[in-house]
């Protein structure tokens, strides 16, 4: 028997293989018995095999980018291509504050550390500064930040590290604490003839413009998510010499657990210019800019995977839409999806233009000081001629209206097989599925995800919407386009988009959205797959009377709703949003372009039913069809509800 | 190649590893004291002591601290008992005789069985379970 099957990682198939071998062999015939003292020698040796052939599975796999699962691999793979996995960031909030003084120093200088105490769901976190500010004093007051410069202080504790350098070979000068925002990390370096801290160095991230004098270090990640600090060997960097002292400060933080801090209370120290601390001569009140935000964890292996080749291949250029995806994550941590639209691609085109869409992990929209910054760093790596134009997120919302059967006599109680079904949905909402850019919406996948939440469940008929939200312009006359990106349906009748309630100043009622599609003479639909939107108002009896005939319109085929001029006052549902509906051709929904699809279980409909005939009440049918039978299609109604 | 058996008897290794005093080889066990070594290396086997097979052996050793009467004594039996016939497939009319030895903490257990398919007689050998620690 060839004895060549190596890569087996199955105790029971190597303990076969040993006795085949035996068998064929060997004098001795008790090894298949399992009291025998041979097959104590046989489990031993395959023991043996098993642990040598995982350990060779385990060390291949983990010598390659792809496949290797150890966060330290992972990162030292990365490394290999040049690639530093995001550390965890602090959450920063934008303050500004007035301290009284009696001191007679020009200046104040507000210490790096702690500076403040935030609080956020009733739970206190420490914001701090890392690096010195300094203001003047005047009239007896020193202002640090205004609304329009504010401070920015960093969630987290300030700490700081110092090394002496001792000339040998393997001195490694790693920062001993996880969870640090290696964005704060500052280090100075003290010669023998340097005072105070000495000189500043500057992190950089590649060795570019980088020669034998330059004061810079690069930072890596080490084990258990440590940073080392390497600096220059004196071709690359300024090489340190013996008796060298290196003061490394830096923050470490909660990551987005203090996202939302904001009440701040002040809790610094000053000094005056001849560095004597300074006790403010009355209570500082502290004024929140705004609140903590794009605070983010540590950069997941997941993501180091998919991203590290990527920004190889990007080579710090951002030409391709992909490469942008990979130099926009470096850029701006708080990403959670980007998509990259190339003007040629906009209809019309607009040539020379690159439309960003960014979904921050935690809100809708990227402030208008993130977009500036974003842009301000993307020109480090894009293209000259190219202008790169960061759009609001567009969201297309999938709702679903699903009617579930259950069999009664499998379950107790109701409520709580709808709410574990709730639960379910909501996982698969925060899915990866979905949620991105060009994600898609799985109509087959829901199915099941309803179906297999318990056995009481024997079907489910569930109809799917797809949904913007228009935010209206009050009191102005304005147009409107929406794209859905995805085919509407047509039903000859109309009532394909329904809207939400909204008011014109012509009008005391509430009025919708309703379409018409355009029919030949002969009153078919023309196949043109368009239609004409038209507003109507419910009137007390509860029929519809049409108020303007044309307000838009609608390109089935596209799925782009375009309003003409009206002049729209306020909306039923706040925010001045009014909701446009419609129904998908194809009920698995695709996010197009800059379209992020969005699974939206809050605005989603969840009937339970009980099916009479699984439970063994109707046999027939008949009571089923009459009590409760569920209609595949939409509902006839004007309104969206 | 054709797979030749040399003999039907059973075969096994010693695990003295003492060599044979003339021919210098390992020494074996042949039939009933093949049998006879693995009927004892299954009563002393604790579950779980293998790898990737938990359920050989018998749970003697948890009853020796237990009073030694015959409650205790009837319980090692049936231990005893299970293991073999679900893990010693060449033997069958296994009895298991345990005396209890209060006095010195002891049990004397006397095994008698047949080996299937083999002219051997009645095969009989006892050993003493004592708790040790």
């Amino acid at each position: 028997m060839p004895f060549t099957k190596f890569t087996n990682l199955d105790f029971d198939q190597i303990k076969t293989s040993i006795k085949d071998y035996l068998r064929a062999n060997s004098n001795f015939t008790d090894f298949d018995f399992e009291g025998s003292n041979f097959s104590v020698l046989i489990d031993t040796l395959a023991y043996n095999t098993y642990i040598t052939a995982f350990n060779s599975n385990m060390i291949v796999n983990e010598s390659f980018l792809d496949s290797a699962t150890l966060r330290e691999n992972v990162v030292s793979l990365a490394r290999n291509i040049g690639y530093v996995p995001r550390s965890r960031t602090a959450a920063r909030a934008s303050i500004s504050f007035q301290v009284p003084t009696t001191t007679t120093s020009q200046t104040l200088t507000l210490q790096a550390g702690l500076v403040c105490v935030g609080a956020s769901d009733n739970t206190s976190y420490t914001f701090s500064i890392p690096e010195n500010v300094t203001t003047t004093v005047s009239g007896g007051f020193a202002t640090f930040g205004s609304t329009e410069f504010p401070i920015e202080v960093y969630q987290g504790t300030f700490l700081t590290k110092q090394f002496v350098v001792d000339g040998s070979l393997d001195q490694r000068f790693i920062l001993e604490n996880s969870f640090i925002d290696s964005s704060t990390i500052v280090s100075y370096v003290k010669g023998i003839n340097d005072s105070g801290l000495g000189r500043q160095y500057e992190q950089i991230d590649n060795i570019l413009n980088v020669n034998s004098t330059s004061e810079t270090y690069l930072i890596q990640e080490v084990q258990d998510e440590k940073y080392e600090l390497l600096f220059g060997d004196g071709i690359f960097g300024r090489k340190l010499e013996n008796g060298t002292i290196i003061t490394v400060t830096y923050i470490i933080t909660d990551g987005k657990e203090g996202n939302g801090a904001s009440r701040f209370s002040f809790q610094g120290t000053f000094k005056d210019s001849n560095n004597n601390i300074s006790i403010p001569s009355g209570s500082i009140t502290v004024n929140t800019v705004s609140s903590a935000n794009n605070g983010g964890e540590i950069e997941s292996i997941s993501s180091v995977k998919y991203f590290a080749p990527r920004l190889y291949s990007a080579q710090y250029r951002a030409v391709t839409s992909r490469d942008y995806e990979a130099i926009i994550q470096q850029i701006y941590p708080n990403t959670e999806s980007v998509s990259v639209v190339g003007g040629e691609e906009l209809d019309p085109p607009q040539f020379g233009k690159v439309l960003v869409s960014i979904k921050p992990k935690n809100g809708d929209f990227v402030s208008d000081f993130d977009k500036q910054n974003i842009l301000l760093k993307l020109k480090n790596y894009s293209l000259s001629g190219i202008k790169q134009e960061i759009i609001d997120l567009k969201v297309l919302y999938v709702e679903i209206d699903s009617s579930i059967y259950y069999n009664s006599a499998q379950i107790t109680n109701v409520d709580n097989l709808k709410t574990t079904i709730t639960t379910s949905l909501s996982d698969y909402a925060s899915s990866v599925d979905l949620n991105k850019f060009g994600g898609r919406f799985k109509y087959s996948k829901i199915l099941q995800v309803i179906d297999k939440v318990d056995t009481a469940i024997t079907s489910n008929i569930t109809k799917i919407k797809i949904r913007r939200n228009l935010k209206a312009l009050l009191n102005q006359f304005a147009q409107y386009e929406l794209c859905f990106g995805n085919k509407f349906h047509i039903n000859s009748n109309g009532y394909n988009i329904k809207s939400s309630g909204f008011f014109l100043s012509s009008t005391t009622d509430p009025v919708y959205l309703t379409d018409v599609p355009n029919k030949d003479l002969n009153g078919n639909l023309d196949g043109s797959g368009k239609g004409v939107v038209s507003i109507v108002k419910k009137q007390a009896d509860g029929s519809y009377r049409v108020i303007v005939k044309s307000a838009g319109t609608v390109d089935y085929t596209k799925g782009e709703i375009i309003l003409t001029t009206i002049n729209i006052t306020s909306t039923i549902k706040s925010d001045n949003i009014i909701e446009i509906q419609a129904f998908p051709e194809s009920n698995d929904v695709v996010g197009l372009k800059d379209l992020y699809l969005n699974f939206d279980l809050s605005n989603s409909k969840i009937n339970m039913l009980r099916d009479v005939i699984a439970s063994g009440e109707d046999i027939s049918g008949v009571t089923f069809a009459r009590d409760y039978y569920t209609s595949s299609y939409s509902n006839g109604d004007l309104e969206r509800k | 190649m054709s797979i030749t058996r040399i003999s039907r008897s059973f075969k096994d290794i010693s695990l003295s590893f003492d060599p044979h005093p003339v021919t210098k080889d390992l020494p074996i066990l042949k039939n009933e004291s093949a049998i006879r070594r693995s009927v004892r290396n299954l009563v002393e086997t604790i579950p779980t002591e293998r790898f990737f097979n938990s359920l050989l052996g018998s749970d003697v050793r948890s009853s020796l601290f237990e009073f030694v009467d015959y409650g205790t004594a009837s319980v090692i039996e049936d231990q005893i008992l299970s293991t073999l016939s679900n893990f010693e497939p060449r033997i069958n009319n296994v009895r298991v005789e345990v005396d209890p030895q209060p006095d010195i903490n002891t049990f004397n257990v006397n095994i008698i069985f047949d080996i299937v398919g083999q002219e051997f007689p009645t095969q009989e050998f006892s050993f003493i379970l004592e708790a040790t620690r």
